[in-house]
């Protein structure tokens, strides 16, 4: 019983997510902000600082596009799709259904998240035509992928407590957005060698910047400030502040618009 | 399905298995605000149950805490056995909603939307079935947002009664529908009690109220102010009868009602009506008095509610 049950749910949560995805295909205006801008900023960005061998080069790249991807690509269009459904009632529709709370959440923003994987294995196919540099140690590079990641999704639910409207969340979504862009590029290039730098890790979406430059350096365990390896304060901002983030939704999400 | 037993003291609210709603001095407040205060109210297996009230009489903070998305701030609650705000994952798949608002993903068609719930909901249903009994299969292929308000509620309802629960709540089932949708969605809760489903509604309209409730509970400031069957309510309330007099008629008879007179025509509120009627045809007959535009009615259900809201606003 209990693995029947288990499986509908996970068929329930499926079925909502492959109808939310159809939805982000068929809204144009979805479709454009959060698929074509990101990915097309992203090669843009590939041709024009492509062909740098050096890691500082490459690692500019990668925080850029992931930087885009985790903002523009899966937090904004994570937080709309959110609010929208609030605003319209759909939520609480849905909180009718055998579908679970959480089921619920995790069905409304998949779709999202997996456009944002696709346009990040399309920048990596990019990468490879463009022959920019590459990452010398995968574990960073994948920590920074599924923290930033966990980050921007529990961003986007925190953020849609504080959206009262579909509206806007253009406005709400724009000060993490340009933090999380500005703090992954910067910190993917100011060097780690330097210990107060690494508490940069601790600006929202920062630790991403650093996880892409350790990845391309290979310093992952190398020690930092009090012999700690400069792998540890990256980790330590993205699991902060997607906490902060989860935190603030746990508590505060609202399914209902607000009367 | 899944359903969860849950080890109650006898005596204590979900033990009473003739009961499919049993609430106990339900209260919710939203900070200095009692939307709620202290409401006890039973809905039986099988029965149409109306809660009527004026806007802000607590009617779907009540409801929304019977299905499990309200908070309450004190007393009990057990619907068909289950404490909806524990249990609310064991309840869902036994009942349906309908919403006073759409809810609804503007962007899909009326047969994406059914085909989504389908998938969605535990109890089983084939989409066809429900848009030939809710007359939208010619809307099939149309997205939700370009249907009419009529047509929407008509999905709702038939998205709430999918699979045939055994509890359907319905918030303001017939709010801004036309005669025609109204006494659609009259047919569609008949069908739903000859079915032995439990119904609960609220609702504005006091005729939708007589033409379907077995039994009302009328709240009025967080509160419940008149319940029972229709019946009992008006039997309760004081009947009356009334006729105007010809020009010069000083002098009534005495009469244990309240009489009120405007000009020539004379209204008693009584709750003797035999006696007061006879006493005054009696007295007509005597002095040789004829009245005309002589009625005689038990109270309706407008009486008891407009006494209501005039309480309400001394």
């Amino acid at each position: 019983m209990t693995t029947l049950t288990s499986a509908s749910s996970t068929g329930r949560v499926l079925a909502l997510a492959s109808t939310e995805a159809k939805l982000v295909l068929r809204n144009r205006t979805v479709a454009v902000s959060s698929m074509l801008l990101p990915l097309g900023l992203g090669i843009f960005w590939a041709f024009s600082f492509g062909g740098d061998d050096a890691p500082s080069g490459g690692a500019i790249i990668l925080a850029l596009q992931l930087g885009v991807v985790l903002g523009m690509g899966i937090y904004v269009t994570a937080t709309q799709v959110l609010v929208a459904r609030r605003h319209n009632g759909v939520l609480k529709r849905m909180r009718t259904s055998s579908l679970s709370d959480r089921g619920l959440l995790v069905a409304t923003v998949t779709p999202s998240v997996l456009l944002g994987i696709a346009q990040l294995v399309i920048f990596a196919g990019f990468g490879a035509i463009t022959r920019t540099a590459a990452p010398v140690d995968a574990v960073p590079l994948v920590l920074a992928v599924v923290g930033g990641i966990v980050l921007v999704v529990t961003a986007a639910i925190a953020t849609a407590v504080l959206t009262p409207s579909p509206e806007r969340s253009q406005i709400t979504t724009l000060p993490l957005t340009f933090v999380l862009l500005g703090g992954a590029v910067a910190t993917s290039v100011i060097p780690l060698s330097i210990a107060p730098f690494q508490a940069l890790a601790l600006v929202p979406g920062a630790a991403v910047g650093q996880l892409v430059q350790l990845s391309m350096t290979g310093q992952t365990w190398s020690p930092g400030f009090a012999g700690i390896p400069l792998v540890v304060p990256a980790v330590v901002g993205l699991v902060l502040w997607s906490v902060v983030f989860g935190r603030l939704a746990v508590r505060r999400f609202r399914w209902e618009p607000r009367r | 399905m899944t359903q969860t037993t849950t080890d109650r003291p006898p005596g204590a609210p979900g033990t009473d298995t003739s009961l499919a709603i049993e609430v106990r001095g339900l209260q919710v407040r939203y900070g200095g605000f009692t939307a709620v205060a202290g409401i006890d109210l039973d809905v039986r297996r099988g029965e149409v149950f109306a809660l009527l009230g004026t806007n802000g009489a607590g009617k779907t903070t009540t409801l929304e805490v019977l299905e499990g998305f309200g908070t309450r701030t004190g007393g009990t609650v057990s619907v068909l056995g289950l404490d909806p705000a524990t249990e609310r994952s064991a309840l869902q798949p036994r009942m349906g909603v309908q919403l006073q608002e759409g809810g609804f993903v503007d962007e899909l068609t009326v047969l994406e939307t059914l085909q989504l719930w389908q998938k969605l909901v535990e109890r089983p249903d084939r989409p066809e079935r429900l848009l030939e009994r809710f007359e939208l299969g010619g809307k099939r292929g149309t997205p939700v947002g370009k249907l009419s308000g009529g047509e929407k509620r008509r999905l709702d309802l038939a998205m709430a009664v999918w699979g045939s629960p055994e509890l359907v709540v319905l918030d303001e089932p017939t709010t801004g529908l036309d005669p025609e949708s109204r006494r659609r969605t009259w047919d569609a809760i008949h069908e739903l009690q000859e079915a032995g489903r439990t119904v609960v509604l609220t609702t504005h309209y006091l005729e939708e109220a007589e033409a379907l409730a077995d039994r009302v509970a009328i709240m009025h400031a967080g509160r419940v102010a008149v319940r029972g069957t229709l019946s009992e309510i008006v039997a309760a309330q004081p009947s009356g009868f009334s006729a105007t007099l010809p020009a010069g008629v000083a002098d009534l008879p005495w009469l244990g009602g309240t009489v009120e007179r405007e000009g020539d025509a004379v209204r008693v509120r009584t709750t003797d009506l035999q006696g007061d009627l006879t006493a005054f045809l009696g007295w007509a007959a005597a002095r040789g008095v004829q009245l005309s535009d002589l009625r005689a009615a038990p109270a309706s259900l407008a009486d008891i509610y407009h006494a209501i809201r005039t309480e309400e606003q001394r």
